[in-house]
């Protein structure tokens, strides 16, 4: 008897290691494929490859994603400003405030815009910004990833705060602070890595979204968006530069998507890696 | 400051529709400590959460009667001026264990702009932490943090925390339970010296006869959310040093049936 437990014992977990394989095996052959491929399209093209515009199509050269990879930047540093304050401060409303009514509403709201496909939130920020001012632009962008962002970095945050023992609370209001300075100097300030961990969601969410920026985002692969005018012209992004060269038949640009998936990777680990780095772990 | 007096008439409590206090009386005096006492879930805590009204965080909580703690009618005043006048200690050691010891005691100066330079904030934070009897542990170590200190240290530098506000009066929850003798003792000190010195308004909670025996003047026993015995400690609770804690625990709650 024993011995078939065991036999079944030896047999369950070869089939969980098996599963367990199974699921971690693509993410590795694709992180392998993007170090190997982007690796080889970044050396090729040099140094040029993060300040150059792309190549003619079918062209010997490769270019690089100079103004892409500047729009990017852009949208990243936009929806920090635009979108990033406006998910912390509704999660911290949503927990701060939990009980009323409006906080209801603002947790009601926001879990909803998960479940709003990306695509349509590009499709309302064409038909309430792009369409108005008549061409699509890099603010128009920015605006469609904040919205992106929003629901994830607010779920993020408030469950960082709502983990938060009521007691620090407590001893901040019996200690005579405020609302806003119980919110800021106790549960933000404990919670803090949780909240960054929301942030970082967000701006990455920002930084690799494809959909949202279809219909905002507009084409102007040549150009760098250098100055704060071309914010409200048309610009490029890595992910749509992506989306839209890896489909092409010309071997050159497909090497430039090659690279600029895995620059757009190492970014976003970057960004992870800084903040884990700057924001410190509070022990309870 | 002027000595700060507490008076709570024909106060109850509701709770999501439950009624957890009943009729309460109690009048506190500056200068004295005022035992409450009673089993688990006589209503306590709320008692105390009302006086500071730390109820408002409650959702469903509300409050009728009469909390007047000196000049402010405390249940109508906002509770930032109710809250400035009184100081509070919790049951478990809560200091905010992002700041450093020297930190945790210097916010609520600095929030209440306190101290006019760096020199002043210091002096208070050392007057805080001396009279909470912990300043000899941590002088050479300020710029640590909570996690790396005991939990009676924890619990002393939440007492020390609520001092370095002066409040006039010092609502305490339990705050000796689970916390070693040796910490217990110099809380208890800490206890006296500041509601003699201060002139300060002491309402201490706790479920050890003895420590109400030792610290306090008066003693009010909760039961249920009633007041069920008040009086002068040495009345209900007789300073033999024959009678065992248990013992006295035992008295205190066959008096109550005799009563109720
Ligand atoms: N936040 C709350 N929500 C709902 N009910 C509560 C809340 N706080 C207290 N109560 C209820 O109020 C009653 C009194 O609780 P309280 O904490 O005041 O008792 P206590 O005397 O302090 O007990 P203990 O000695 O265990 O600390 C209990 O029945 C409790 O369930
Ligand atoms: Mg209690």
């Amino acid at each position: 008897m024993p011995d078939t437990r065991r036999v079944k014992e030896r047999l369950f977990l070869a089939l969980v290691s098996l599963l367990a394989l199974a699921a971690i095996a693509p993410l590795f052959h694709i992180l392998a494929t993007l170090a190997y491929k982007g690796m080889g399209a970044i050396i090729g093209a040099g140094l040029g490859f993060f300040t150059q515009a792309p190549a003619p199509p079918g062209s010997g050269e490769s270019g690089g994603i100079g103004p892409a990879l500047l729009g990017t930047l852009w949208l990243g540093l936009l929806s920090g400003i635009l979108g990033v304050p406006l998910a912390v401060l509704t999660g911290v409303f949503i927990v701060e405030y939990r009980g009323t009514p409006l906080a209801g509403l603002a947790r009601l709201s926001a879990s909803s815009l998960v479940e709003v496909p990306t695509i349509l939130i590009g499709m309302l920020v064409f038909l309430l910004l792009v369409k108005p001012m008549g061409h699509y632009s890099i603010l128009a962008g920015a605006v469609a990833v904040s919205l992106v962002m929003l629901p994830y970095t607010v779920s993020y945050v408030e469950r960082a705060l709502s983990q938060l023992p009521h007691t620090y609370r407590e001893a901040g209001y019996a200690m005579g602070m405020t609302r806003a300075q119980v919110a800021y100097r106790v549960a933000m300030a404990i919670a803090g890595r949780g909240v960054a961990a929301g942030v970082l969601v967000g701006v990455s969410k920002a930084l690799s979204e494809t959909a949202p920026l279809l219909f905002t985002l507009g084409s102007a692969r040549g150009a760098y968006p250098t100055s704060l005018g071309s914010l409200l012209a048309p610009g490029d992004a890595v992910p749509l530069l992506i989306f839209q060269l890896a489909q092409t038949p010309y071997e050159n640009w497909q090497e430039l998507a090659w690279g600029a998936g895995l620059v757009l990777t190492l970014l976003v680990l970057l960004l992870f890696t800084l903040v884990k780095l700057l924001v410190r772990e509070v022990r309870v | 400051m002027e000595p700060v007096e507490v008076v709570v008439r024909g106060l109850n409590v509701w709770i999501n529709g439950r009624q957890i206090l009943y009729n309460v009386e109690l009048r506190a005096l500056p200068g004295r400590i005022t035992a409450v006492m009673g089993p688990s879930g006589s209503g306590k805590s709320t008692l105390l959460r009302t006086l500071n009204r730390l109820l408002d965080l409650i959702p469903g909580a509300r409050a009728e009667g009469v909390v007047r703690i000196g000049p402010l009618d405390a249940l109508k005043a906002d509770p930032y001026h109710v809250r400035r006048l009184t100081g509070m200690v919790f049951q478990e050691p809560n200091p905010f264990p992002h700041m450093t010891i020297y930190d945790n005691v210097a916010i609520g100066p600095r929030l209440h702009r306190l101290a006019q330079s760096r020199e002043e904030l210091d002096d208070i934070v050392e007057w805080a932490l001396r009279a909470a009897h912990l300043w000899d542990e941590v002088k050479h170590r300020l710029d640590e943090y909570p996690h790396q200190l005991s939990g009676g240290q924890r619990q002393r530098l939440s007492l020390a925390r609520a001092l370095a506000l002066r409040p006039r009066v010092l609502l305490l929850d339990e705050p000796t339970a689970n916390i070693d003798p040796a910490s217990t003792e110099k809380i208890e000190q800490t206890i006296s010296q500041y509601a003699r010195e201060n002139q300060a308004t002491i309402i201490l909670v706790t479920h050890s006869p003895v420590q109400a025996r030792r610290l306090s003047h008066q003693l009010v026993l909760l039961q249920e959310g009633r007041i069920a015995r008040r009086g002068p400690t040495a009345e209900l609770l007789p300073n033999s040093e024959t009678i065992t804690a248990p013992e006295l625990g035992r008295r205190l709650f066959y008096g109550l049936q005799d009563i109720t």
